[in-house]
């Protein structure tokens, strides 16, 4: 994002700025200034989601997350060159429905919630998800956003220089195979 | 360049490496003509990680639809390895639409050896005397008798890690220390021993992997992924091994952008003189002559020059009195097995990429035990590992310690999958498309291809009998299964220019050499009268080197 995108951002919201509004957006522009190649699917708005959405299910701990690994770049790539466009838009609908899901369960956009309100929509999503998992293949129909949501976001982070090496200690070349090391020294599978 | 070599070899993959060393180590010019481009260890990608890759390993799926949809089957042209796979355009082949086959093909320097498997298994008598003893098809010329000592001969220059087991359907050979089972397999190992004691044992992989430095390459590092090359040279290619050997004698040529048109046949002597190339940058014609010709160009691509090749001697395909040119195609059968979840220690995991699997070789319709309802059998493949962070899309919760949690490694699984004979059908040919050419305008193959009976049901048993052994080991969640892959998809294509006694019913004698044609030579897959049920290509690099001994012995003795 660039100087005129960020104020434009910052236009569209300071007719009924309040302080966790502006709090909301300093985090969202936050995101936005710095990063590397434009996005070319997601917009403003929608990438603040993803991000929001990623860094929640893959927060920062001991390691950086899923922000930071800037999960969404990837996604965003995805959605332009590799999806798709079907599939793209289902994905697009789908962040809509998050927000839509916010709205109604706390009065503001997915983005604009606070940590606990955002932890309280994704566990109703994720618990949507495993009963989906557990259902018959035949009967459970196509899986939900949220599924997908969280495939990317794994695939996007655990195969990115930060989850790869940080996370998973990932090492290009091992030198040898130990086929019995002790799990809790080892490093974690791929 | 000069036109005019004592040898010229077709194919510088598996076989053709295997030709352009043994001969030129013999003292002879030799030309190898390769359709595709050079390639060097520059173009090996093993290490580039996953971000560094446009697609992190989810490949450009619109370029590969595009220009790669047939060869995108394969599991090892991906987004670091298919470039080493043709373009499909440019080398087009037709079936019937109900017979489909994959031509899966690398043509390049190295050719399919690049992305090959690496399982290394020969073959003993109980293949051997298959076909006669069964009635199928014709007897092969030879016994392991011929190939044991060409089997060391390979196994000491290319190095084959793997467990010594005195089984006498799967003859041990030259081998270098073998890789570890890891925990998984041990328990699995174990309770198959002590269930099936002395008919069923599971062994790992033998396979042409260094597990030590060897004739100047390198032991593996373990980063696990040979089909993107090897800067270390630890598995063995004619890229990394054979060719570089050639080479070191000076009588290498190796001519790559050589697509292969056909044999120049000479009826008045009845030997072969050259082949025409067509050049695959200029698309020139040019001609190159040579004493004896080796055709190694894999299975398929020998059959369709020698159809290419048809003269008013040989109508129908040169060297073809016999008719069986094109025909008796086989492919392996794979993909019956099971998988399950085992209970090996949860504090341990295997640390490393080890690119070798488990081996378990065939226990059916062995001398002395009860008949099979079917004939021949199959090996499994296969191993355990843990699970790791893929299993989070369907682990439930997310945030701090669910990540945490996806750090440890999830459960153990098993998994067996089968790999089984193809029998020799006549009806499974090829023949040369009148409608289709490539992209240098040579015409191209009709593949007319299909499993039988037989075939499917070595590979129901294999799911069952896998799924048997992963219940004697404890295993839960036992999953068996049997796809439905299109011949073609083992890459172990091998027939269309059978060897045999009789020149009425097979195009190669017992020394590859063409019945018709003294000085020409087929030593890749088309050479096959059978298939066996082991991964096929030492037997091929063996009976390469043994006719390569048998020719030059020829030249010396000026018969050929």
């Amino acid at each position: 994002m660039d100087r005129r995108a960020a104020l434009r951002l910052l236009g569209a919201t300071t007719t009924a700025a309040t302080a966790t509004d502006l709090h909301a957006l300093g985090r969202a522009l936050h995101r936005h200034l710095g990063r590397g190649a434009p996005l070319r699917v997601l917009d403003p708005h929608q990438n603040a989601t993803v991000i929001a959405v990623s860094d929640v299910i893959l927060p920062a701990t001991d390691t950086p997350g899923a922000k930071a690994a800037l999960v969404n770049e990837f996604i965003d790539l995805l959605l332009a060159d590799w999806y798709e466009p079907e599939d793209r838009d289902r994905i697009l609908a789908g962040l809509a429905e998050v927000d839509a899901r916010a709205r109604a369960a706390f009065g503001k956009d997915f983005v604009d919630g606070t940590g606990a309100e955002q932890a309280a929509l994704l566990a109703a999503l994720d618990d949507a998800a495993a009963r989906w998992n557990a259902a018959p293949q035949a009967t459970r129909g196509p899986q939900p956003f949220y599924r997908e949501i969280k495939w990317l976001t794994l695939f996007g982070y655990y195969t990115s220089e930060i989850g790869a090496e940080q996370e998973q200690h990932y090492a290009i070349v091992p030198g040898r195979y130990v086929p019995c090391a002790p799990a809790d020294t080892a490093v974690a599978p791929e | 360049m000069p036109r005019t070599y004592d040898a010229l070899v077709v194919g510088s993959g598996m076989t053709g490496g295997w030709a352009a060393k043994e001969l030129t180590e013999a003292g002879l010019n030799t030309l190898v003509l390769e359709a595709g481009r050079m390639v060097t260890t520059e173009d090996y990608v093993e290490h580039v990680p996953p971000w560094q890759m446009r697609f992190r390993g989810l490949d450009d799926r619109r370029a590969r639809a595009a220009d790669q949809p047939v060869q995108s089957e394969c599991y090892a042209c991906d987004e670091w390895s298919s470039k080493f796979f043709v373009n499909d355009h440019e080398n087009p082949y037709a079936t019937p639409a109900d017979k489909p086959f994959l031509f899966l093909r690398g043509r390049q320097v190295g050719g399919r050896s690049i992305m090959w498997g690496r399982q290394t298994y020969r073959w003993s008598d109980l293949d051997f005397e298959a076909n006669l003893r069964d009635g199928i098809a014709i007897d092969w010329p030879i016994r392991y008798a011929d190939i044991a000592p060409w089997y060391d001969h390979v196994e000491r220059f290319i190095g084959v890690s793997g467990e010594k087991l005195g089984l006498p359907q799967l003859p041990d050979g030259q081998f270098l220390p073998p890789m570890d089972l890891n925990c998984g397999e041990t328990l699995v190992r174990d309770a198959i021993a002590k269930h099936w004691p002395g008919e069923r044992v599971l062994t790992i992989g033998r396979c042409a992997i260094l597990t030590e430095d060897h004739n100047g390459r390198k032991g593996c590092h373990y980063c696990g992924y040979c089909e993107r090359g090897c800067i270390t040279l630890s598995y063995f290619s004619s890229l990394n091994a054979t060719l570089p050997a050639a080479r070191l004698t000076g009588k290498l040529t190796l001519r790559p952008h050589s697509v292969v048109h056909s044999l120049i046949y000479d009826p008045q002597r009845q030997r072969v003189t050259g082949v025409r190339v067509i050049d695959g940058e200029t698309k020139h014609a040019i001609e190159f002559s040579g004493r004896i010709v080796f055709l190694c160009a894999s299975t398929l691509e020998s059959a369709r020059i020698l159809l290419n090749s048809a003269t008013r001697e040989f109508p129908t395909g040169l060297a073809n009195s016999s008719g069986e040119l094109g025909r008796n195609l086989m492919d392996h059968i794979m993909g019956g097995g099971a998988s399950g979840k085992v209970d090996a220690p949860a504090d341990r995991m295997p640390v490393g990429r080890r690119p070798n699997g488990i081996y378990l070789p065939r226990f059916r319709n062995l001398p002395g035990r009860p008949k099979s309802p079917f004939l021949r059998g199959y090996a499994y493949q296969g191993g355990a590992g843990r699970e790791g962070w893929g299993r989070g899309t369907d682990l439930p919760g997310f945030g701090a310690d669910w990540k945490r949690a996806l750090r440890d490694p999830g459960p153990w699984h098993f998994n067996f999958y089968g790999f089984g004979e193809c029998l020799p059908n006549h009806d499974n040919y090829v023949e040369i498309d009148p409608n289709l050419k490539d992209a240098w305008g040579i015409p191209t193959l009709r593949i007319h291809c299909a499993y039988g009976d037989n075939e499917w049901a070595l590979m129901k048993d294999a799911s069952i009998a896998a799924a048997e052994m992963l219940a004697a080991a404890g295993a839960r969640d036992i999953a068996p299964f049997i796809e439905h892959n299109p011949p073609g998809k083992v890459i172990h294509e091998m027939g269309t220019a059978r060897m045999g006694r009789d020149p009425k019913t097979s195009v190669l004698n017992g020394h590859n050499q063409a019945h018709d044609i003294p000085n020409l030579f087929v030593t890749d897959g088309a050479c096959m009268a059978s298939s066996a049920n082991q991964n096929p290509s030492i037997t091929y690099m063996a009976l390469t080197a043994r006719a390569c001994a048998y020719a030059v012995d020829l030249m010396r003795r000026r018969e050929i």
